[in-house]
């Protein structure tokens, strides 16, 4: 039985204010790839994707490409088939004919076409209000919404952006997501009139053939945002009025197929006929429209792969040699009904003889930090290096890749050193590690990694600091412990590649799933970067890597429960599903003001428990104030980055948009104007220098960008957001 | 023969098996690189946390002689007879203690209550984890090793942490050289211990070469396949186990004659008897061997023509017992009157103990025994040196008593103050006890010959006679009204008494005081136990003898059939069975063969031409066998053309010109019968395999079938032309009389012996 699925799992486009675009990498940290208008991938004359050399229209840097999410179908053979391959117009496979006359028949058949439907749509505007951890565990009935005063459902279902789904296949190869576009739909979007930028469409899809497969290619919206009245931003995550072209929403398919039916005619003489019909894949997926990647070859510090790796691992079995039920083999750990999931999530636990491969698990993580240097300055006045990964460094890649031999292990105190100042679970909101030193019990190194939370605003549940997750913890602790394996040296000694996993693009169905993910971010979630919290939610999955889909109906998606009790409408239930927009609703509107805003973070860590110390209070001794601004996702939101001429000098990578609410509102305006970082390597000979620099910032409308210390023009890079 | 070459150890070839298939790059092994080159190095090497050789743990099915890493008894597949050194907890010693008071539990007989052993046994095999024998599979150290854990690629080899082993090697290990590595742990990894002289290839006389073949046709691809099915490659025979090949194939096990036993089948017997007698002191206990023998003094039939039934079913069940803890193993037979010759010539009153019996059946030491008895200080330089001398020779003595002679150790005894009665010497148990522990099949109240005129040693003439009987009163004995004895049971009561003899120091008692010696005394008795049918079947040889009772009966059968016991419907206490449930040895289960030998082939191959190399049949087979047979096992027959096939022997050139007319090669021709397909899609495949006990339903229409060619008249002209072995070939013609190559699909040809 063929299994047919679509990949990846969750694909992401960026929206761009150009026409022109480009298809999302599928690698970790990798440039996305060229293509043609109909989004076919450009190849060198080895086979391998030609990188974009430029994220702007030729010629006008206010010109922003949009990055499309491109989707490929995947044929599964057996149960033991974990990587599957493309399926190309004219393969051949057994499919399931569906049919009124003879119920369900398996017949062969040959790939003519696949026919895509995607319903892309925004819920921001109709959601709750965005209060940082309150709502991830559920949204009491008090939780304020956005837009409080629209409370007549039918009027609430305006403030969705929902341009209804489109489908493309071959013969019908582009469709638009745009106002107007789809006739017999019950569309909604926002008022006309909204400025500085209206929404008219969340995107347009596009079919293409590229050696005879048939793939889709979905692209977002323009980065149009706009409020009704006079536009103010006055919050980083909850603006009333405004909207969006952010958007996200189901990808499924059915496979065109030919076959042969054969009948006997009114003769009795048998006949042959050829015929079409079409199965559904069964394994659909989800596409997410995210803002712009200014640093597409900088990972986060944890990325969304790895995020829900980590979700996947614990909760859904999904490498049970690293985290199951003794003896942690794969026939032991295939729970199939819901009992068995119960007692498999109460037995499962981390495999203590789990020896994970240095640079595939390990130096990924280690490697990251000191990349950071070219969108942050850790050290502004004495120029530092905390994180150097040369010879005798903090994070000495030759030294840490070491595995004990023979029993004799010079680094372990080095790695142990590493393990103990990672921020462990429990310790989110402590800023320094207990006494890691019996010599020194006084030396207390601040944990790591040294980022802002899930919470380091508000008093409700805090989450101060940002923590690796539990699956790169247990990983690191095995590995500070000596239990890993230098998977170079000992194994492939002469693959240049072995240094870099995902040096090639993958091939396989979650490979593809997994390299898409890496390049999104994985928290903190405060809200987030493309998406927020709810993406690591184990209850929104049906699979690993795959979002649960509702059944809906046109034009009635959901809304937040008390609004939907007024008519009896569909509420939003986690159970039953994720509809279009349910992904990214839970994020700031518009996007580009906690986009500007996600630079550092003042944390007061007087108390522990406590963001928010009341000064002013009566009867209260006088706290003693301790904050520090730490950085949010420095590859997500760059802050001081560096020129390409003069090579390496510092700048602030927003020089020009003012860093407070009217900062935020240039920033609707002008995202577009904002540099890349990328890896150059300029001058030549003894003078070339390698590094992610900036380049295609627009200094027309932006003006020359500020060094670090320049503090005209507000350029202060302390600042809080604030509830 | 040369001596002065050290034969290559086990370990020599484990080590010579990594090396070979690491190849020249060795990779880090975290530092450890070639770490199985050194001994010390590859029991404590732990790579990446597996341990490459467990510990040890108490559990192991040898754990209880690993003290010194040393193997004595056997291993999983295969015991061996020449273990190197002693222990002190011999699970097969005659008596606990040298202090002389102990009754031995092999040897009590009935009505003594028997001392639970010291240590608890935990060698059967049982289907809960923990707490069982060596089969029990995830127990043994060699599953838990991380290099055979490896080696096989299962978890964590298996690709979810680490790659299988070897690393970045130039070939993988086989499965018959994993096996081999497997045992070499399991018999405790010795540093230095010499493979069977009989193998060549690799694991011992376990040495599976089909397994081996068909590995070697994976490596050399497709070719070698094609080669062997069109007779341009010979088929070898394979040097497994004959009820493991019989097993493979859906045949019949088979009770072959004690000599024929190759070296594995031998150990896998001596293996399950040494297991039994751990279990002596429980008295209920139907693993323990004491149980069975009590049956007999309890229950059985003589006399009368329940004798052969009765005992047929007193052996199956027995055997089916020892199948729980091996099931390869089936009980042997003792062919009388191979031994004929030499005991008509030593078979005389006057001097007792001079009887040959097979060498399965009798003692030896070995210098490692030797040297723990030097440990006991219990005797004096020269015995000593008579002692390693009889271990150097390596001779094999029909009785303890002439092994004593041999050594030049008096065979002395001692007055036990508790029975009055007398017990052996410390000197004379010490010697007992090394020569049970080496050879479980041995027994000490055995003083073979004597008893009777020599000319009762019955000869092969004396068995036809037998056989040419035509009636069943007169062959197997008269019914309960009418009881007498039969001629088979009479010949068989000479063979009982023949096997014990006498007891040439019985009367040395009374030179201890021992005014009336016990003639039934557990320790020196009047005469052997073989001879009293209440203790007889302590004796171990009990069993080959009444298997080869049993034979003679199935093979009158065979040519007297509708001949038999007057009440069919006769309860056998304390069989379930009656005696009409007893008339088929084929409904047992069994046939008897002196000899089989099989070449397996790739079944979905078709063969045109098949040429068998040469089997290797023993000179004695050659010699004694009364009929020869070649089998096709498993002959394809759904939607398969019909043809010819011809068998030759020692034809290796033989093709469809090769004559059949006044040809001495040429065995016979069998010509197929089959039908096309008729059903759906893979109509014609063959058939699941039967696995459900209440399957009434007939034998299904796929099923492959066997066709059995008599060979008798072609191997006499060829043995009397000189040839010294034999091989089979099949020659495939279509009915057109063409060579065809998509008519023959088998699983094995096979050339079989009957006496």
């Amino acid at each position: 039985m063929t299994t047919f699925k679509i990949h990846p799992a969750i694909g992401i486009a960026r929206l761009g204010n150009s026409d022109q675009f480009y298809l999302a990498p599928e690698q970790p940290g990798a440039l996305p790839v060229e293509c043609d208008e109909q989004g076919r991938e450009t190849v060198d004359d080895q086979g391998r994707p030609v990188r974009v050399s430029s994220f702007k229209e030729d010629g006008d840097l206010s010109k922003v490409k949009r990055q499309a999410a491109r989707f490929r179908v995947f044929a599964y053979e057996g149960a033991n088939d974990r990587d599957g391959r493309e399926i190309k117009i004219g393969d051949s496979f057994t499919f399931t004919l569906e049919s009124n006359v003879t119920g369900r028949q398996r017949v062969p058949g040959t790939v003519t076409d696949i026919l895509w439907q995607v319903h892309l749509a925004n819920k921001k505007a109709s959601w709750y209000e965005f209060q940082e951890t309150d709502g991830r565990h559920g949204y009491s009935a008090m939780h304020p919404l956005r837009n409080p005063t629209v409370t007549q459902p039918d009027q609430r279902r305006q403030l969705i952006i929902d341009p209804g789904p489109q489908s493309v296949s071959l013969a019908r190869p582009q469709a638009q997501f745009a106002q107007g576009a789809n006739p017999g739909y019950p569309q909604t979007f926002p008022p006309a009139d909204i400025a500085p930028n209206p929404v008219t469409t969340l995107g347009a899809l596009k079919v293409n053939k590229q050696d005879d497969y048939q793939r889709l290619i979905v692209l977002g919206g323009h980065g149009h945002s706009g409020a009704t009245g006079v536009p103010v931003i006055s919050d980083f995550a909850n603006n009333d009025g405004w909207f969006d072209d952010i958007s996200d929403g189901p990808v499924t398919a059915r496979i065109v197929y030919e076959y042969e039916f054969k009948f006997t005619d009114a003769n009795g003489k048998p006949q042959t006929q050829i015929k079409t019909a079409n199965m559904t894949v069964q394994v659909p997926a989800w596409v997410v429209v995210g803002y712009p990647r200014f640093v597409p070859e900088l990972p986060d510090m944890v990325t969304l792969d790895e995020a829900l790796y980590d979700i996947n691992v614990r909760r859904f079995a999904y490498q049970p040699a690293l985290f199951g039920v003794p003896p942690y083999t794969s026939t032991g750990n295939r729970p199939q009904s819901e009992e068995q999931w119960r007692i498999w999530r109460n037995d499962a636990r981390y495999n203590a003889d789990y020896y994970p491969k240095y640079y595939a698990e390990i130096w990924p993580i280690l490697k990251r930090p000191d990349t950071y240097k070219y969108v942050f300055d850790f050290d502004l006045f004495e120029g530092s290096d905390p994180h150097n990964t040369g010879t005798g460094g903090n994070l000495d890649q030759k030294a840490l890749s070491q595995p004990p031999m023979k029993g004799e292990d010079p680094n372990y105190q080095h790695r142990q050193f590493i393990n103990k100042i990672l921020r462990a679970p429990g310790q989110e909101n402590l800023y320094r590690s207990g006494a890691i030193s019996e010599r020194d019990p006084n030396y207390r190194p601040r944990l790591m990694p040294m980022l802002s939370g899930n919470n380091p605003i508000s008093n409700t549940a805090p989450e101060k600091f940002f923590r690796l997750t539990d699956t790169q913890l247990f990983l690191l602790k095995q590995w500070a412990d000596g239990k890993f394996v230098n998977e170079c040296e000992e194994w492939d000694q002469d693959d240049a590649d072995c240094k870099n996993p995902w040096a090639e693009p993958p091939t396989s169905g979650e490979g593809i799933d997994r390299g898409v993910l890496a390049n999104l971010l994985g928290g903190a979630f405060c809200p987030g970067g493309e998406l927020g919290w709810i993406i690591i939610n184990p209850a929104i999955y049906s699979a690993p890597w795959r979002i649960h889909h509702a059944i809906y109906q046109a034009g009635a998606l959901s809304l937040p429960k008390p609004i939907a009790d007024i008519d009896g409408s569909p509420a939003a239930n986690l159970d039953a599903g994720l509809e279009p927009g349910d992904l990214t609703k839970y994020i700031g509107i518009p996007w580009q003001a906690d986009f500007h805003e996600c630079t550092t973070q003042n944390i007061n860590i007087t108390f522990e428990d406590w963001n928010n110390i009341e000064l002013d209070s009566t009867g209260d001794p006088a706290p003693q104030t301790v904050a520090y601004d730490i950085p949010w996702w420095p590859a997500h939101r760059p802050m001081v980055v560096q020129l390409a001429d003069p090579a390496g000098a510092q700048v602030y990578w927003s020089s020009g948009l003012s860093d407070n609410n009217a900062g935020d509102l240039q920033m609707v305006s002008e995202w577009n104007n904002l540099g890349f970082i990328k890896y150059q390597t300029v001058g030549s000979g003894d003078d070339a220098s390698s590094g992610y620099f900036q380049t295609e910032r627009n200094d027309k409308a932006l003006g020359a960008p500020i060094p670090p210390g320049q503090r005209q023009l507000g350029q202060s890079n302390r600042r809080k957001k604030h509830v | 023969m040369a001596a002065s070459k050290k034969p290559a150890s086990r370990f020599d070839r484990v080590r010579q098996i990594l090396n070979d298939a690491q190849g020249d790059h060795v990779p880090d092994y975290q530092g450890y690189r070639a770490f199985w080159q050194d001994i010390e190095t590859f029991k404590s090497a732990r790579l990446y946390g597996q341990w490459m050789i467990a510990p040890a743990n108490h559990g192991d099915g040898n754990a209880k002689l690993e003290s010194s890493d040393e193997q004595v008894g056997g291993s999983c597949c295969g015991g061996q007879a020449d273990g190197k050194n002693a222990d002190d907890k011999n699970p097969n010693a005659m008596a606990g203690s040298s202090a002389g008071l102990g009754q031995g539990p092999a040897v009590d007989a009935v009505d003594i209550e028997p001392t639970l052993p010291a240590s608890q046994p935990d060698c059967w095999p049982t289907g809960d984890d923990g707490h069982s024998g060596h089969r029990s599979g995830d127990t043994s150290r060699s599953d838990r090793s991380g290099i055979i854990i490896g080696l096989r690629g299962q978890s964590p080899f298996d690709g979810t942490i680490f790659p299988r082993l070897l690393w970045s090697a130039a070939r993988e290990v086989t499965e018959s050289e994993i096996t081999f590595i497997a045992q070499w742990i399991d018999a405790g990894c010795p540093a230095d211990d010499e493979p069977d002289k009989d193998s060549t290839d690799g694991p011992r006389g376990n040495a599976p070469a089909g397994n081996a073949l068909i590995a070697g046709q994976v490596r050399a691809g497709q070719d070698d396949i094609r080669a062997l099915a069109c007779g341009d490659m010979a088929h070898q025979v394979s040097g497994r186990c004959t009820n493991d090949e019989m097993d493979q194939r859906g045949g019949l096990h088979v009770r072959k004659e004690v000599s024929s036993l190759n070296a594995e089948e031998l150990g896998r017997l001596r293996e399950a008897l040494a297991c039994m007698y751990q279990y002596n002191g429980y008295w209920l206990d139907e693993r323990s061997f004491d149980f069975w023998a009590r049956i007999h003094t309890n229950s059985c039939q003589h006399g009368w023509e329940q004798f052969l039934p009765w005992h047929r079913l007193y052996l199956y069940f027995f055997e089916q017992t020892l199948q729980d803890y091996d099931p390869l193993i089936t009980l042997p037979y003792w062919s009388w009157t191979d031994y004929a010759d030499v005991n008509r010539d030593t078979y005389q009153t006057e001097q007792p103990d001079l009887g040959v019996i097979p060498e399965a059946y009798r003692c030896w030491l070995t210098e490692a025994a030797v040297a723990q008895l030097q440990d006991t200080g219990l005797y004096s330089k020269k015995q000593l040196t008579g002692l390693r001398k009889i271990a150097r020779s390596g001779e094999k003595f029909n009785s303890g008593l002439r092994l004593l002679k041999a050594a030049g150790v008096p065979y002395t005894l001692a007055k036990d103050p508790q029975t009055g009665q007398a017990i052996w010497s410390d000197a004379t148990r010490a010697v007992y006890n090394q020569c049970r522990r080496l050879n479980p099949l041995w027994f000490p109240n055995r003083w073979p010959g004597s008893l009777g005129a020599p000319t009762h040693y019955p000869k092969p003439a004396n068995v036809d006679q037998l056989l040419a009987i035509p009636n069943w009163h007169d062959f197997g004995g008269g019914p309960s009204e009418d009881h007498h004895f039969g001629a088979l049971e009479q010949m068989h009561n000479g063979m009982h008494n023949f096997a014990g003899g006498v007891n040439p120091f019985f009367n040395d008692a009374k030179k201890l005081g021992i005014a009336s010696p016990d003639p039934q005394n557990f320790e020196n008795p009047a005469f052997g136990w073989m001879t009293d049918n209440r203790v007889t079947a302590y004796d171990p040889i009990f069993w080959a003898h009444h298997s080869n009772v049993d034979r003679i009966w199935a093979r009158w059968q065979e040519l007297h059939p509708g001949q038999q016991p007057g009440d069919l419907d006769g309860s056998q206490p304390p069989w379930s069975l009656t005696v009409g449930d007893a008339l088929s040895t084929r409904k047992l289960g069994y046939e008897y063969m002196r000899d089989s030998y099989h070449y397996p082939t790739t079944q979905g191959v078709g063969i045109s031409r098949f040429k068998g190399a040469g089997a290797g049949v023993k000179r004695q087979v050659l010699d004694t066998h009364r009929r020869a047979e070649v089998r096709l096992h498993r002959v394809r027959r759904a939607n398969i053309p019909n043809c010819h096939i011809r068998v030759f022997l020692n034809s290796p050139e033989a093709d469809a010109s090769t004559p059949v007319q006044e040809n001495p090669h040429f065995v016979g021709e069998v010509s197929t019968f089959h039908g096309s397909c008729y059903g759906g899609p893979r109509h014609c495949a063959l058939p699941l395999p039967r696995s459900r006990d209440n399957d009434l339903r007939p034998l299904h229409h796929h099923e492959p079938r066997n066709f059995r060619l008599d060979a008798s008249d072609c191997v006499r002209a060829l043995c009397a032309q000189g040839a010294d072995d034999l091989s089979v070939h099949l020659v495939v013609l279509g009915l057109d009389g063409k060579p065809v190559d998509d008519a023959l699909f088998i699983d094995g040809v096979s050339l079989n012996f009957m006496d």
